[in-house]
């Protein structure tokens, strides 16, 4: 990594502290860079968070209100208040909460301290979604058809949805994250879906305003990774394809994208980086963009690390959470683009804590255990440990799964059996949807569009163990934990399955090889 | 939580095993699922909600967006009767049944349990069969 200073007279802004305003597995993120950057770490949290992880590894914490996003997290005035007291002269917002907000990135800045993200100004010409589509006009770059008016009354709205013609997706302006998104497929059911995106905008974002846009139905979401360091240069780190998504929340990502030839990479990627440019961007950011038929169109640019970062940390070998605070330090200068090669392939995967087999509701509850299978190439983050409570005021992500492997086949490959080697005891989660999902053949040879999870995996069956199965292995788990069972080690003598039990480890959704069981 | 190790075909196999209250909860292969202590095994909470069809009840703990029906209201099954929010997203509660709706256990803006009766429905399709 070039950490060099130019020598061209900017100085160096020292940071001992960086405040985070955020929690979970992304505030791990940021205390692991910070302590090997030899950084203090303050953790801004909420009642809710006490004891959770980060809160353990942090080095000081400010407790800064409730459970409740609105008093705690989104709270501008108490994130400012609580990193001042800690004595922070920077603050880390990671992803979600306050992390493209402009008025916080200003409200920082104010306060003496450093935003370790873009200048208030490059938010708000590309964070926003409505102001980005205006830069995006002037980037030459193409958007996909739609309605940013200021107008937002429902029956406005409506018009404008029949006019740009169905199936539209309807979005919060400050949205992320399949919150406040809504796909309408008639006339009949806009009003409904338009005022549910309207109110879960409010709620998550504290912003009402929505826009609409063609919904493309066969279309591949690939997002480009920038860079702009403090001296004006940018710099485009590949792509990430992140078609598999349920309601529009990301469930696998991987870099880089099976469906690119390197023309088309470099056309969008060199896209990717007019934007940044033209929005004097600084810092990590993320430019979003459907493709179909051959065609790419802007999608969104989010002004801040991605959590898929770390699928570009393991192709190109570098780490954007430290570029990003000595970035903020103006101690770092991009990677300048030529000397960019991407190696191998690495594949990450949510694991949220919902019921697969009950329409993915959310799951909640103590953690009674969590182990992931350590290994070469692998790599977890997450927010949590054993005995950690899974709440319902947050995100249900309790976990990201990371892969790297020589080949995209070997990375899928790796997936699969780090899946099935994990545990996790006391919520539900979606790894059997997931294994099912790396085991698809539209997945398998990288055809998949962001219609995948719905066309194939909308209903449970086939999936996972048969209801014997699953008895039978009951008893013999039973048997073996009564009978002094196996606490962490594998010093005592293992039980023998029943053959029936163990069908699972000769079907194809458990089998290396892979081929899909049809559901 | 207890470690369980099997053998299968010369492979060795980890699973997990571990109990809450009623509840036991087994880990393997990936894969999560409970057993409430009556001994019936339960995809998750798919069983307690969905078995019986004159209850509306909450998937999860949450809170109360919306309430789309009103006191002896006629519904079909799969209308959407209760709009709720949980982790940040809206989810949409339907009728299992054609019935009439008998009482409403709540209002925007409630914080509910999981479990919590929402509706209850005076079911038809007893009757009708």
């Amino acid at each position: 990594m070039a950490t060099n200073v130019k020598s061209s007279g900017k100085t160096v802004r020292r940071i001992q502290t960086v405040a985070i305003a955020n929690r979970g597995e992304v505030a791990v993120r940021v205390i692991h860079a910070c302590r090997e950057l030899g950084i203090r770490t303050v953790l801004l949290h909420s009642e809710a968070d006490i004891g959770t992880r980060a809160y353990r590894m942090s080095d000081a914490r400010v407790c800064i209100g409730p459970a409740p996003t609105a008093e705690s997290y989104l709270h501008i005035e108490r994130n400012i208040n609580g990193a001042l007291a800690a004595g922070a002269d920077a603050i880390h917002p990671g992803f979600g909460f306050l992390s493209e907000n402009a008025a916080f990135a200003k409200a920082v800045i104010d306060a003496g301290m450093l935003f370790i993200g873009p200048k208030p100004e490059s938010i708000l010409a590309v964070g926003d979604k409505i102001e980005a589509k205006k830069t995006v006009a002037s980037a030459r770059a193409l958007s996909v058809p739609g309605y940013m008016g200021d107008d937002q009354r429902i029956e406005t709205l409506v018009e404008e949805a029949t006019r740009i013609g169905f199936p539209v997706i309807v979005k919060a302006a400050a949205g992320g994250g399949g919150r406040g998104m809504k796909v309408i497929h008639s006339r009949a059911e806009a009003p409904e879906l338009i005022a549910s995106a309207q109110r879960e905008g409010l709620a998550a974002f504290g912003s009402a305003t929505v826009f609409l846009e063609k919904y493309l139905d066969r279309a591949k979401h690939i997002e480009f990774q920038i860079f702009g360091d403090s001296f004006g240069e940018v710099s485009y780190l590949f792509e990430r394809e992140c078609s598999v998504q349920r309601r529009h929340q990301k469930i696998i990502e991987e870099a880089l994208s099976p469906s690119l030839t390197p023309e088309l990479r470099r056309a969008m990627g060199e896209t990717a980086v007019r934007l940044a440019k033209s929005a004097n961007y600084e810092g990590a950011g993320t430019v979003e963009f459907l493709l179909q038929d051959g065609e790419f169109y802007f999608l969104e640019m989010n002004t801040r690390l991605q959590v898929e970062h770390p699928v570009t940390e393991m192709v190109l070998g570098v780490d954007l959470v430290k570029a990003q605070i000595l970035n903020a330090a103006r101690e770092f200068q991009v990677w300048p683009q030529e000397s960019l090669k991407a190696h191998g392939h690495s594949i990450e995967c949510r694991v949220y804590a919902e019921n697969p087999y009950a329409g993915g509701i959310p799951s909640t509850g103590k953690l009674l255990g969590m182990e992931w299978p350590e290994g070469p190439g692998r790599r977890f983050e997450t927010g949590f440990e054993a005995g950690d409570e899974i709440t319902p005021f947050y995100d249900p992500m309790i976990a990201k799964v990371i892969v790297w492997d020589e080949t995209r086949l070997r990375a899928i490959k790796k997936m699969k059996q780090t899946l099935r080697d994990s545990l996790v005891l006391g919520v539900h989660t979606n790894i059997p949807f997931v294994i099912s999902m790396l085991s698809h053949p539209e997945f398998v040879d990288g055809s998949m569009t962001t219609q995948f999870v719905g066309r194939h995996f909308t209903q449970e069956n086939g999936i996972g163990l048969a209801a014997r199965e699953r008895s039978e292995l009951e008893l013999l788990f039973e048997k073996q934990a009564l009978g002094g069972g196996v606490a962490g080690t594998g010093s005592a003598q293992p039980g023998v399955a029943p053959t029936s039990a163990l069908q699972i480890v000769n079907s194809p959704w458990w089998n290396q090889t892979g081929s899909w069981r049809n559901v | 939580m207890k470690k369980v190790v099997i053998e299968h075909g010369g492979q060795r196999l980890v699973g997990a095993v571990g109990k809450v209250g009623t509840t036991t909860w087994f880990s393997f292969g990936g894969e999560v699922w409970t057993r409430e202590e009556q001994g019936r095994t339960a995809r998750g909470n798919k069983g307690s909600g969905a078995l019986d069809p004159t209850k509306v009840q909450a998937p999860m703990p949450g809170k109360i967006v919306k309430v789309m029906v009103s006191s002896g209201q006629a519904v079909n099954a799969g209308e959407v009767v209760i709009v709720m929010e949980a982790m940040k997203m809206e989810y949409t509660l339907k009728s299992a049944a054609d019935g009439k709706v008998k009482a409403i256990g709540c209002q925007p803006g409630d914080q509910v349990t999981l479990g919590s009766v929402l509706v209850e429905l005076d079911v038809e399709s007893e009757v009708k069969q």
